[in-house]
């Protein structure tokens, strides 16, 4: 098994070489494979046990259905590689989803020539595929969805075009590697703990009296001025701690850190600091991220909770 | 292979199936055992009852339902193993499987098994229709193919049929150079196992009346092909058997035995011809009078001069045969050979025997006997017909004296039975008297209704002679009328009351043109595509003089042919790709030079795009650039063909962009 998987690396480096990660692929020789499907071994079977009855029966009637057979085979090489040459294929941008979800992989076959290509197959391997139809001067969108297993960068080492298209006796293939990978995000679990002091539940526990202290610097920062929203822009954006004071008069503010987490698993406190980032914009506050390594100021809005996200996706 | 996205509940998908199995089983019905049929085509139309959600049928009924199947073929034939019951076994798993089938791959197993069920009928009918019946069958079984492949199933190709059938007709040029080059061989690979067909024709045994069961019908004993010259029609007497043997009833051969090839007698060679046998699954070959050389292996000359296979004619047989003239003059008729044919049974047809001794010494001399019961016949009372008194005991009397009516058989076994009374060595000879010359295909078509017996008496210092004491009846006692009224062809237009006659001749002609064209063209396709043999192959190679290593020629021919076959499919599709990028070559060139003109050249970039962003950036390049790139976007988008001078203008336009 060890040689097989040695070998199959191996043969997968090369095919890796000779297909360069790209935008757009264009299938043509170079990168086509053929090689003949199951069936097509089980009909060369039935072909020869064809030609070996008419010649014991001598009927030629056999022979003819024999040689018909034979000739199909040989032409549905060619039919099959015809329904899929020329055609290109341009990998584009995924969605992010969530751990647990599945991501859809765009693409867009371009078929510029006169032919109708049916049942085209596209997948991670030739195992798994999708099929779609490309009409003939068309360009048709068409998405695989891959299911997201783990947080992080979900980049398909390869994905395979395929095509067994008219008869089953052939499979077409090729290879290519798309220049995007979909960025997953961890799965939200809900804390049983409250991460972010909410308005009123501030008496529980000591973990939350120690992440509070912040809060109590800041509110004496807030008695100390007074003026409320003019000031609060600008502040916040040089060091974002004149918050809380505006919170209680637009909507809550928090910064989610590491630490109140760290007691739990590392994935698992991902997962809860990812539920309350979601949270936190599903209500409309202000939220902040303090990871180990990454720090995201306070903020609002898509492209904040994306950033969020994106940084607890890719923490180490 | 992912097949869970082709999944067999896609539209059509199984009523195609079983559509492919109706016709792939279809000629299989008519050969089975009934109940096999029967319980075939229940299964089909359960499974579309099934499709159409009528009935429910669990899956260990379906389990049981074939167990019992298998138990049936089992019971009926006492055997698994054979032919028969091997086809009847397949063909009931085939349906079973339509019943039981859920995904691709049992999709995938039935039309591929169907090539080879195809295949099983051609053991039972290898006639002309069976060929069309390939096509079509095939053609079913590819649309198949194609709807199970297509994630659309059977409404999403437009093109189902049009894929198949040029599929079809790129394969059969193909199929006819690999059937001319694949080797034969000259005999079976394993013992075929014995069939049970019936054939129609000549019996071993003649008892006068049974022939006439055979007048009746059109079927094709055999067609000749004359190579030079052909006798008159009146003189083709196609010899089968030679009866020595008579019991009061009945005419058997006797004892009868093969010659070794040295006494084979001496001849002067006649006319040269070429027999399609159609099986009458009997051992006798017909040949034209005389017989001498076998005309095949495993064919043997007799005694009596004629020709015995060692195996029942159960296949079409073709072969080559030369007519001689026997020449007698070294043969002396042995003793026993003497005796066998002046035997007469005891106290049998005894007012023949008195009348025929009485006669005989009238003339006391064999010839002229002979000739004077011929013009017996043709003088007294004598008829032709095809519905004759029939007699009890006696028949000879009874026919000879009394009815004087009967055709062939009667008038044959009168006749030799007269010559043995009086001591002349003589027998009966059966096989085919004539035939029907076909202008379309320049040979003679001979039909069961043709089937004859005459005489053979020994005339010292001559030898055998024939003589067919049917021919003697005078014309105008012939009653024609049953001849003309049996014959099936002629029955079609009894009907046609109407016609006027010269209407219903004109038809009777015309009708009768159609069947001789219809006939010439089975004679080929039994002679040059189903009778292709060893024989054949090897005669084609010495004339294009390969006379020894056929094989290894033929191997090297075929892989040619596979080979430049397959060269040829490829350069014609590469080709087809060259010739449209005619166009998309010119666009490259108009964008590699506005690349240098500083256009950022995206890929992924349509033309439209394209023209949008030069109109923005480089607003300069605008006009010129939008005449080509408004022109291919015409041609490329365009959804009917583009004339070849619309293409030319456009290369051009983008060949002088600069």
């Amino acid at each position: 098994m060890k040689i097989v998987s040695a070998i199959e690396q191996k043969f997968f480096s090369w095919v890796d070489k000779r297909s360069p990660e790209q935008q757009e692929v264009h299938l043509r020789q170079k990168n086509i494979y053929i090689l003949p499907t199951r069936y097509g071994w089980l009909m060369l079977m039935i072909l020869i046990l064809i030609l070996v009855a008419s010649t014991n029966y001598q009927n030629n009637m056999g022979f003819m259905a024999g040689f018909i057979l034979l000739a199909i085979g040989m032409l549905s090489v060619f039919y099959t590689y015809r329904n899929v040459r020329g055609l290109k294929i341009r990998a584009l941008k995924p969605q992010s989803v969530y751990v647990g979800q599945e991501c859809s992989f765009p693409f867009e076959f371009n078929n510029s020539s006169e032919s109708y290509r049916s049942s085209i197959g596209i997948g991670l391997n030739k195992k798994q595929v999708e099929y779609c139809d490309v009409d003939s001067r068309s360009k048709t969108l068409f998405h695989i969805k891959i299911k997201a297993n783990k947080r992080g960068l979900l980049e398909p080492k390869r994905f395979v075009c395929t095509s067994i298209f008219p008869f089953g006796i052939f499979q077409v293939w090729s290879w290519f590697k798309p220049s995007y990978g979909a960025l997953i995000y961890p799965k939200p679990i809900e804390c049983p703990q409250i991460l972010a002091p909410q308005s009123h539940g501030q008496e529980e526990g000591a973990f939350a009296q120690r992440g509070s202290e912040d809060f109590h610097s800041l509110r004496d920062y807030q008695s100390g001025d007074p003026i409320k929203q003019v000031m609060w822009k600008a502040f916040a954006r040089e060091r974002g701690l004149l918050t809380k004071e505006f919170e209680e008069l637009v909507g809550e503010q928090h910064l989610l850190t590491w630490e109140s987490v760290s007691q739990y698993d590392k994935e698992l406190a991902i997962s809860y600091l990812t539920d309350a980032v979601i949270k936190a914009e599903q209500a409309g506050n202000l939220y902040g991220l303090e990871l180990p390594k990454v720090r995201i100021e306070k903020g609002q809005g898509a492209e904040h909770l994306h950033q969020c996200l994106s940084a607890l996706a890719l923490m180490e | 292979m992912n097949t869970q996205s082709l999944p067999l509940t896609r539209p059509g998908i199984i009523p195609i199936l079983i559509i492919v199995q109706a016709i792939v089983l279809s000629p299989l019905w008519f050969h089975l055992p009934a109940w096999i049929s029967a319980s075939t085509i229940a299964l089909l139309l359960t499974r579309f009852a099934v499709y159409k959600k009528a009935v429910h049928i669990p899956s260990w009924l379906i389990l049981i339902l074939a167990i019992c199947a298998l138990g049936g073929v089992f019971l009926y034939f006492r055997t698994i193993s054979g032919r028969e019951a091997g086809v009847g076994l397949i063909s009931l798993m085939y349906t079973f499987k339509l019943l039981e089938a859920k995904n691709y791959r049992d999709g995938a197993l039935i039309l591929f098994i169907s090539f080879f069920i195809l295949v099983t009928a051609f053991l039972y009918d290898e006639s002309i229709l069976m060929g069309v019946y390939l096509l079509v069958a095939m053609m079913s079984i590819l649309m198949g193919l194609i709807a199970l492949n297509s994630i659309q199933g059977v409404a999403g190709i437009r093109n189902l049929g049009k894929i198949s059938g040029i599929t079809l007709l790129q394969a059969l040029p193909i199929m006819l150079i690999l059937f001319f080059l694949f080797p034969r061989l000259s005999g079976p690979l394993w013992a075929m196992p014995s069939q049970r067909e019936s054939g129609m024709g000549i019996d071993d045994e003649m008892i006068p009346g049974s022939m006439a069961g055979l007048y009746g019908f059109d079927e094709i004993a055999f067609r000749v092909d004359f190579e030079g010259e052909a006798p008159p029609i009146n003189q083709m007497y196609w010899r089968g058997l030679a009866l020595s043997e008579f019991d009061g009833i009945a005419w058997k051969i006797g004892v009868e035995s093969p010659l070794r090839r040295d006494s084979y007698p001496k001849g002067s060679p006649t006319y040269q011809y070429r027999v399609q046998l159609e099986p009458h699954n009997r051992r006798w070959i017909f040949g034209l009078e005389d017989l001498i050389e076998p005309p095949k292996e495993k064919v043997y000359l007799f005694n009596n001069y004629t020709w015995r296979q060692s195996q029942r004619v159960t296949q079409r047989l073709l072969y080559s045969a030369q007519a001689y003239q026997i020449d007698y003059s070294d043969i002396e008729l042995s003793q026993w050979q003497r005796q066998l044919n002046t035997q007469l049974p005891e106290d049998s047809n005894e007012q023949t025997r008195e009348w025929a001794i009485e006669e005989y010494q009238k003339v006391n001399e064999p010839e002229e006997f002979v000739r004077y019961v011929l013009s017996h016949i043709r003088q007294q009372n004598y008829h032709y017909t095809l519905l004759p008194e029939v007699f009890e005991q006696n028949v000879i009397d009874g026919f000879w004296l009394d009815s004087r009516e009967g055709y062939c058989e009667h008038y044959a076994s009168a006749f030799v039975f007269i010559m043995r009374a009086a001591g002349i060595p003589a027998r009966v000879v059966t096989g085919y008297q004539g035939g029907e010359y076909n202008p379309y295909g320049d040979y003679y078509i001979i039909r069961q209704k043709d089937a004859h017996a005459w005489t053979e008496v020994w005339l010292e210092g001559e030898g055998w002679r024939r003589v067919d004491p049917t021919a003697a009846i005078h014309p105008s006692r012939v009653d024609d009328s049953l001849l003309n009224q049996t014959s099936s062809r002629d029955d079609w237009f009894t009907d046609f009351d109407s016609l006027t006659t010269t209407d219903s001749e004109l038809a009777r002609t015309f009708w009768r043109q159609i069947s001789l064209r219809w006939d010439a063209m089975q004679s080929f396709w039994n002679e040059s595509l189903m009778g292709y043999d060893k024989d054949m192959q090897f005669n084609w190679l010495s004339k294009v003089g390969i006379n020894n290593n056929q094989w290894r020629y033929l191997g090297y021919a075929l892989l040619a042919t596979i080979l430049l076959a397959g060269a040829g499919f490829g350069l014609w599709i590469l080709s087809q790709a060259k010739s449209k990028d005619k166009i998309e070559r010119a666009y490259r060139r108009f964008q590699r030079v506005l690349e240098k003109q500083g256009v950022d050249i995206r890929l992924y970039e349509g033309p439209k795009d394209l023209l949008h962003r030069i109109k923005q950036q480089h607003p300069e390049l605008y006009p010129k650039a939008e005449r080509v790139i408004k022109r291919y976007i015409s041609i490329r988008y365009q959804k009917s063909r583009v004339s070849e001078s619309n293409q030319q203008s456009f290369i051009k336009t983008a060949k002088s962009y600069h």
